[in-house]
């Protein structure tokens, strides 16, 4: 919405008499954006009609705007006996300059048509603020408008303006095809040689960070390492299913910073995401805290140079870190969950930026991930899980396994609160010394270590129940004994990897 | 050489669609509520549907929820919401 101080473009509507209505007039001017079928401007309009007797057209000028045709705007105006001129706004050009929320809202401008005051709604104090503030731009004594008690509300909701509702002729339109394996190649756009490339990519909201420029020479060079056709649809990235292309799911590769050879496991990685097994629509469009965090198992770790070992969660690796970042480049850019918009996210995670981690195989004294899951260890393979930001757990002075173990029990039992954790999945990433030294050699095997886990996360509760024997309420007679649980985290032992 | 950069966002055009039209009244009306299943939601469309019912006199509420807010509703429950021939369908939540 227009704000104070603005000063949109002059503008002329036909009126309902016929005449052309222009603004501004070089008198100061109260705008009225209205519909005919909302009750909160029907409320309002008695209130403007009296302002409108008050101040005559000599000093002010007070435009009704209705973002309705003429017929339902005539109905409208006779009946509602509205004794300022009205404008039609046919195709919502002017509501579109001044983007009022919702209806009624009043914009006031001085006579140059700058904005003065605006007011979204029906609320009585605001409505007598914008009438003392004509009143004086126009050299009248300011009265009260809206008095309380008078029968009306102070104030009542409006209705969604309808520039912002979906307006077309389009009524029947077709969705998208959902199922097209082909789709369009991206526009191409010139820079001129002015324009610093990293400066425009983030001027036009490729990322909040400075990406590198998707160049067509970069972009033909990314899809070289790949023999799909650039337009070939690889998935539908939600929430909106927008289609990735090769070439598309290229430009994301070329903005993180990987390399040609990466194409092959960001396609997969796509691909695998946007199988509604996953639920990536949830996962991108919760208010939760969530984000997909790809998990990189088998020989392309070491092909590529994905990296395992100290600060995996981080800046570790080229391999990891643009992998993650091209990622969350497509699910923005295409699939256009961002935050604001789709992405309703409360408090956000900084996965966001990347959120790729690689198992290290070689110093796991048990099965990797993907073999637990049913690959070969000679395979590769992405996981996904959408996950909260990691939390770490640091047990330095524990003497047994089984002690480490226990303090993450304590962090496990507070996944998503811990008043409700018997619903939800959590992994468990342990170093290699901790499995070495305080786990594997005391043979708490994988399964073991799983079922310790389970068995011992939970929310520790105490019941008290209170006995009161027979006949006596007085608490000098009260016995109380406690009855300690736990809730587990899971109703099973296999959410927990 | 001027600087040629590739597109990286969707630009798929998407037909807007009109919204259906509003109802005159909701008097004698069959209005759908769906819970979109998060916890709080039924005590919310309790009270939506005794407004409805005593304040606004509609005739008939259908009642549905979705398996899991996490996911869009999925076909059967849209199915039956169709079924249902609803004139209006309210879709809310609580939490």
């Amino acid at each position: 919405m227009r704000e104070i101080g603005e000063q949109p473009a002059p503008f002329s509507l036909p009126g309902l008499d016929g005449a052309t209505i222009h603004c501004p007039d070089g008198k100061p001017t109260l705008l009225f954006f209205f519909e005919t079928d909302c009750p909160t401007c029907r409320l309002t309009l008695p209130y403007l009609n009296r302002l409108s007797q008050y101040m005559g057209s000599e000093s002010a000028t007070i435009i009704g705007i209705s973002q309705d045709d003429d017929s339902a705007t005539g109905e409208f105006a006779t009946q509602a006996e509205i004794n300022f001129p009205i404008a039609i706004d046919r195709d919502l050009m002017v509501s579109r300059q001044f983007e009022p929320t919702a209806v009624p809202t009043l914009f006031l401008l001085d006579g140059h048509g700058k904005i003065v005051r605006t007011q979204i709604a029906f609320d009585k104090s605001e409505l007598n603020v914008i009438t003392t503030d004509i009143c004086k731009a126009a050299g009248k004594e300011p009265f009260v408008l809206a008095k309380p008690f008078d029968g009306n509300p102070d104030t009542k909701p409006g209705c969604t303006s309808r520039h912002l509702e979906p307006a077309s002729e389009g009524a029947v339109a077709a969705g998208p095809n959902l199922f097209a394996k082909q789709g369009s190649r991206a526009s191409l756009i010139e820079l001129a040689d002015d324009v610093d490339p990293i400066d425009y990519c983030l001027e036009a909201g490729y990322d909040p960070l400075p990406v590198i420029p998707p160049t067509k020479q970069r972009v033909d060079q990314m899809l070289s390492a790949v023999k799909f056709p650039p337009d070939e649809v690889i998935a539908r990235v939600p929430p909106n299913y927008a289609a990735a292309t090769v070439e598309k799911i290229a430009v994301g590769a070329v903005m993180a910073g990987c390399r040609p050879e990466m194409m092959p496991v960001l396609l997969r990685l796509v691909q695998a995401a946007c199988d509604e097994r996953f639920n990536l629509h949830g996962c991108q469009a919760t208010t939760h805290f969530a984000a997909p965090l790809i998990i990189i198992n088998g020989p392309v770790r070491h092909e590529i140079g994905f990296v395992s070992s100290g600060n995996v969660f981080s800046n570790v690796a080229r391999a990891n870190s643009s992998l993650g970042r091209a990622f969350q480049l497509i699910l923005a850019n295409i699939g256009g969950a961002r935050p604001g918009e789709i992405d309703m996210s409360t408090l956000g995670n900084p996965g966001k930026f990347s959120y790729c981690i690689a198992e290290n195989e070689e110093e796991n004294p048990w099965d990797p991930l993907h073999v637990e899951m049913g690959f070969s260890r000679d395979q590769s393979a992405v996981t996904l899980f959408s996950a909260e930001p990691p939390r770490g757990v640091s047990e330095h002075n524990a003497r047994t396994g089984r002690t480490v173990l226990k303090a993450i029990c304590r962090a496990l039992a507070t996944v998503w609160t811990y008043r409700m954790c018997a619903m939800f999945e959590a992994f468990v990433i342990l170093c290699p010394e901790t499995c070495w030294e305080d786990i594997a050699p005391r043979r708490l095997h994988q399964r073991k270590t799983r079922e310790f886990l389970f068995d011992q996360t939970g929310s520790h509760c105490e019941l008290t129940m209170t006995m009161t024997p027979k006949g006596h309420s007085s608490p000098d007679f009260t016995n109380r004994s406690s009855l300690t649980a736990s809730l587990a985290i899971a109703n099973s032992r296999d959410p927990i990897k | 050489m001027p600087t040629i950069l590739i597109n990286p966002f969707d630009e798929s055009r998407r037909e807007p669609r009109l919204p259906a039209p509003r109802l005159d009244r909701l008097a004698g009306k069959k209005i759908g509520l769906l819970d979109i299943s998060k916890p709080g939601g039924n005590f919310f469309l309790d009270h939506l549907e005794r407004l409805l019912k005593d304040r606004f006199a509609v005739a008939e509420i259908v009642r549905l929820t979705k398996p899991t807010f996490t996911k869009p509703a999925p076909d059967k429950v849209i199915d039956s919401l169709l079924q249902a021939r609803c004139d209006a369908v309210i879709e809310a939540l609580a939490d």
